[in-house]
């Protein structure tokens, strides 16, 4: 799963440390999604996409894993 | 209410370092077994003891927004799945830890020993199953 964190945060000049209040997690977290390292739950996802005001599928890019 | 906090790790501070000073004190009156015991329990309770003490001082210098951070930090639901994650593992190593000290004991005879850690496996296979049945009722 990839996700558009970096880039929206960065389009709306949004620092991790910021997101990372928003959302109530640490910064480590942020850092983590960005880097692919961590996937987020449903509601940390839900979290995110909320507060960049879209859906979770426009955050969050589903890729189905080969078998 | 701060003072009364500390109260109880203070008195089993103190309770710790008495039981260390009298089995030290008592040396070879004591027999193996409970001077083992004494200075075991000692240990235990005065390490739990000093890290609630220092614990309730740091907790006392924090700023409001390190307490924060403290908090957020602590149910951050990385840090739960790290927490989650490697006390799993944990797990799975102590058993591996557990099974090598079962034949051990068995090579080198040693009976209540190798009750102990027959217990020691059982329970942890016991614990694993109850906590199974519970995560399974909950999620």
């Amino acid at each position: 799963m990839t996700n558009k964190i970096a880039q929206l945060r960065k389009e709306r000049r949004i620092s991790q440390a910021e997101l990372a209040d928003a959302v109530d997690v640490t910064r480590q977290t942020i850092i983590s999604l960005e880097n692919g390292r961590y996937n987020a739950s449903l509601l940390l996802a839900h979290r995110i996409a909320k507060y960049f005001g879209l859906t979770i599928e426009e955050v969050f890019l589903f890729e189905e894993e080969e078998p | 209410m701060k003072q009364r906090k500390n109260l109880l790790p203070a008195l089993a501070l103190g309770l710790a370092v008495g039981l260390g000073v009298a089995a030290a004190v008592l040396g070879d009156r004591l027999t193996a077994p409970v001077s083992g015991v004494a200075f075991g329990l000692a240990g235990a309770i005065g390490g739990l003891a000093a890290s609630r003490l220092i614990m309730a001082h740091f907790d006392r210098t924090w700023t409001p927004e390190e307490r924060k951070e403290i908090e957020r930090a602590e149910r951050d639901e990385r840090n739960v799945a790290i927490r989650e994650k490697a006390a799993y593992s944990s797990w799975y190593w102590t058993l591996y830890l557990l099974w090598g000290l079962f034949f051990l004991t068995l090579i080198l005879q040693g009976g209540m020993y190798t009750a102990l850690v027959s217990a020691a496996i059982v329970l942890h296979c016991v614990f694993y199953m109850v906590n199974m049945n519970r995560w399974t009722k909950k999620l």
